[in-house]
């Protein structure tokens, strides 16, 4: 029996260690919890520093956002996000870069993503099965903003911004839904059988980029077969929209004199360049950017085209920004004998004589198959064609889209959303042969930039108030002989007033307040650039004295603003006391010439007295984003007396 | 608790199986101990659109530096813009490792805040107090001390 119990103490001796240990392990596993150590080591690393920074009691932290339905415990480990001290620290106790947004008020998963309840740093960063939504990586952060700023152009997210006007750009949504979004101007096709030659139509289909570097038409990779059979099909529309039709040539034009046509190909050069046709047309990628290459026009398009269109573009094709300048008939086929001498591409010409094209029998009916395939009429219009219905994915809520509804196909990336978006707006049928969605050839930067615009399209439930909305679009749209000439000029292609047009040249909505009116009229007839560095862009559109006076009349009476007037005394003293202020204090000559003496930064101000008014000049000193809100001029927080010297002196200059 | 003798041969093998369930079932419970904390990778690797920036300031700050510095300090710093060109004396050299290690961080905003004239220096430098926010004339100067690091 004692034999016995002796072997039994061993036992329970034995049995009981092993219940101490065990019973050990659960406080030692939270004593070393990944968190705690986090929080000791901080409280470490704090005694270290130079300045006083409050310990942290042991402990789980976290932040509820009610509002944004968000529990993040990242600050459990993230310390020192609102310490200044703590800048140059290893994370996760780094201090947040300074941002317009309170981390207290909005979380940290709302911008960040991954799974805030979660207190390991595997979890939380969301690399976790079931997860969908992973930490965002740097360069697509961006996309957060997106939930609430739904304005084009987002304060401090640069790549946002370049994403949603590559998106708008691009015409995203002849294809796809994506909210915020609408279609872009593009040509009619239409009358394209009268327009364009068969062979650079087929070279264009295969690669449009190879005619016009910057074009927005994208690459569909078409076979040579397709484009060929595509090429055929377009050529048999030779009606122009509205029933318009091309006008007989000029008897200049079709004049076999050698003479005379050298005399009218010098006259159309001079007028081309008065013009300034490559303001917006570039020629063998030199030039401006807003419309197609000119640099082989004269292979591409018709005679007869090419004339028709400079006298009219809009009647060929509605709603062009292309102005109708007032050219005689004379100089119209200058232009177009020009054109003829210069913009010819040989090697096509020597191509398209070498081979004979035998069209497909089908091709009507292949080339129609085509042109609904790939959506062509989601973009162009052509014989009341309608747009093919839900082309791609919707794209309204990609952003939040499951990880189980997308086909990675064999492209062994990264299975996460981002990264699929990058790959897809890269390489557009990377995942299938047969996908649809064009090439655009996109740089590494620009694909970044849309897929931050898109990953930022969540659905996620944000309130009301959070949220930053575009202006209304504007309603402006000027009546009358003036509202013609407005159309007709295309000036909303480039300028802007009361928030309609483009912004290539300078906002006009207070130009009658800032310009006198002899230099605005003195302008449209000779066109010229403030800015010593810009290139000249404003074309001579060769009006009329009755035009310029009906432009200048309307704008006298609706282009200003009463509260910019203002009597600016100018007396010696002042203008002295001024010329002072500009080179002495504030050095103004650092960016402005007078002179030729100074800086090319800003407009020359030499005879600055003749064109501005004085009220507009005061008020443009003390503010000058109160007018152009990107305008780099510095603000000097001038004051009023100050302000009216300088005014003096600039109106003393004329 | 009474345990009676262990008689049996098999009573010696149920205990050490009752012991080892016990201790199975604890481990199973508490789920093992974690394993040491892992350190956050640095964004750093980050290069596609932020190049060696490495911080969300430094970004900004070339942005902004891009658009209100660069025309007289140059792209890169080196105080040859294009409108360098045009003026007397000439626009610091940014990348000067040197010199600007030793200004800190509040006299460079000053200096941006103030511009020359603020700072004794020449006023062709202009004061951006007006136009810039202090958190934007911060993100610049972050950026600024990237010019002359990464030579």
């Amino acid at each position: 029996m004692k034999k016995h119990m002796g072997k039994l103490r061993i036992y329970f001796a034995a049995s009981s260690i092993v219940f101490l240990v065990v019973l050990a392990i659960s406080p030692l596993k939270d004593f070393f919890r990944e968190w705690k150590l986090n929080q000791y080591e901080y409280n470490n690393l704090i005694k270290e520093l130079p300045q006083r920074v409050r310990p942290v009691e042991v402990g789980i932290k976290q932040l509820w956002i009610q509002k944004l339905d968000r529990i993040d415990r990242c600050v459990t480990c993230h310390l020192g996000l609102k310490e200044p001290a703590l800048k140059q620290v290893r994370q996760p106790f780094r201090t947040h870069p300074l941002i317009d947004h309170d981390v207290e008020e909005f979380g940290c998963t709302v911008c960040h993503e991954g799974q805030g309840p979660a207190t390991t740093y595997k979890e939380s960063v969301g690399k976790v099965k079931y997860w969908d939504q992973p930490i965002f990586p740097t360069k697509f952060m961006e996309a957060s903003c997106a939930k609430c700023h739904k304005e084009r152009v987002v304060p401090h997210a640069p790549t946002l911004t370049l994403g949603r006007k590559l998106i708008e750009e691009a015409n995203c949504v002849a294809c796809h839904n994506i909210e915020g979004f609408q279609k872009q101007w593009t040509p009619s096709l239409d009358g394209i059988g009268s327009k364009v030659n068969r062979t650079w139509l087929v070279n264009w289909l295969k690669n449009p980029k190879a005619y016009f570097a910057k074009t927005r038409m994208p690459n569909f990779l078409l076979s040579d077969e397709e484009a060929n059979i595509l090429a055929d099909f377009l050529m048999t529309f030779k009606t122009f929209p509205n029933e318009a039709t091309l006008d007989g040539l000029p008897m200049v034009l079709t004049s076999r004199s050698e003479a005379q046509r050298e005399k009218l190909v010098e006259l159309g050069s001079t007028r081309f360049r008065e013009a300034r046709c490559i303001s917006c047309h570039p020629i063998n990628g030199k030039g401006g950017y807003v419309a197609t290459d000119l640099g082989t026009v004269a292979s591409k398009a018709s005679v007869r085209w090419l004339y028709n269109y400079i006298k009219t573009p809009k009647r060929f094709q509605p709603g062009v920004e292309m102005p109708r300048y007032r050219f005689s008939e004379t100089e119209l086929a200058g232009i177009v004998a020009y054109i003829q001498s210069e913009f010819v591409d040989y090697e096509m010409e020597r191509a398209e004589s070498e081979v004979a094209h035998k069209p497909d029998p089908a091709y009507y009916e292949k080339g129609l198959a085509l042109f609904k395939k790939y959506n062509c009429s989601g973009c162009h219009e052509l014989a009341g064609m309608k747009k093919a219905e839900e082309m791609g994915p919707d794209l309204t809520f990609i952003g939040s889209k499951k990880l189980y509804e997308i086909d990675f196909g064999k492209s062994g990336i990264e299975q996460t959303i981002p990264s699929y978006l990058l790959t897809k707006v890269k390489d557009p049928r990377v995942f299938s042969a047969s996908m649809k969605m064009p090439s655009y050839e996109f740089t590494d930067e620009e694909a970044q930039a849309i897929t931050v615009a898109l990953l930022g399209n969540t659905g996620e439930r944000i309130p009301e108030e959070l949220k930053v909305y575009p202006k209304p679009r504007s309603t402006y749209s000027p009546q009358g002989e003036f509202g013609k000439l407005v159309d007709d000029l295309a000036c909303f292609g480039c300028h802007t007033v009361f928030g309609r047009g483009r912004l290539i040249a300078t906002d006009l909505s207070l130009e009658a307040s800032q310009a006198q009116r002899k230099w605005i009229e003195g302008y449209f007839k000779v066109p010229y650039s403030l800015r010593p560095i810009l290139t000249e862009r404003m074309p001579n559109l060769f009006l009329s004295d009755a035009e310029i006076r009906v432009l200048v009349e309307y704008m006298e009476k609706v282009f200003l603003a009463d509260s910019l007037e203002r009597e600016i005394r100018a007396d010696q003293d002042r203008i002295a006391k001024g010329k002072i202020l500009y080179y002495e204090k504030y050095g103004c000559q650092a960016c402005h010439q007078i002179n030729l003496k100074g800086g090319y930064v800003g407009p020359a101000l030499d005879k600055v007295g003749s064109r501005l008014k004085p009220g507009w000049v005061f008020h443009w000193l003390k503010n000058p984003q109160a007018f152009k809100p990107e305008s780099i001029e510095p603000n000097n927080k001038l004051t009023n007396d100050e302000a009216e010297a300088l005014t003096a002196f600039l109106m003393s200059l004329k | 608790m009474i345990i009676e003798p262990l008689r049996s041969p098999g009573a010696k093998l149920v205990m050490v199986r009752l012991l080892s369930m016990v201790v199975a079932i604890l481990f199973i419970g508490c789920g093992g101990v974690d394993p040491a904390p892992q350190r956050a990778p640095s964004h750093q690797q980050d290069t596609l659109s932020t190049g060696t920036l490495s911080s969300y300031e430094q970004r900004q700050g070339k942005h902004l530096y891009t658009k209100y510095c660069a025309v007289c300090h140059g792209e890169e710093g080196k105080g040859d813009g294009f409108n360098a060109f045009n003026l007397d004396p000439k626009p610091r050299d940014l990348t000067d490792s040197k010199y600007m290690t030793a200004l800190n961080d509040e006299r460079l905003i000053e200096t941006i805040n103030e511009g020359g004239r603020g700072v004794n220096k020449s006023p062709l430098m202009p004061s951006w107090g007006g136009r810039l926010t202090e958190e934007e004339i911060r993100y610049i100067v972050s950026y600024l001390r990237t010019l002359f690091r990464s030579r």
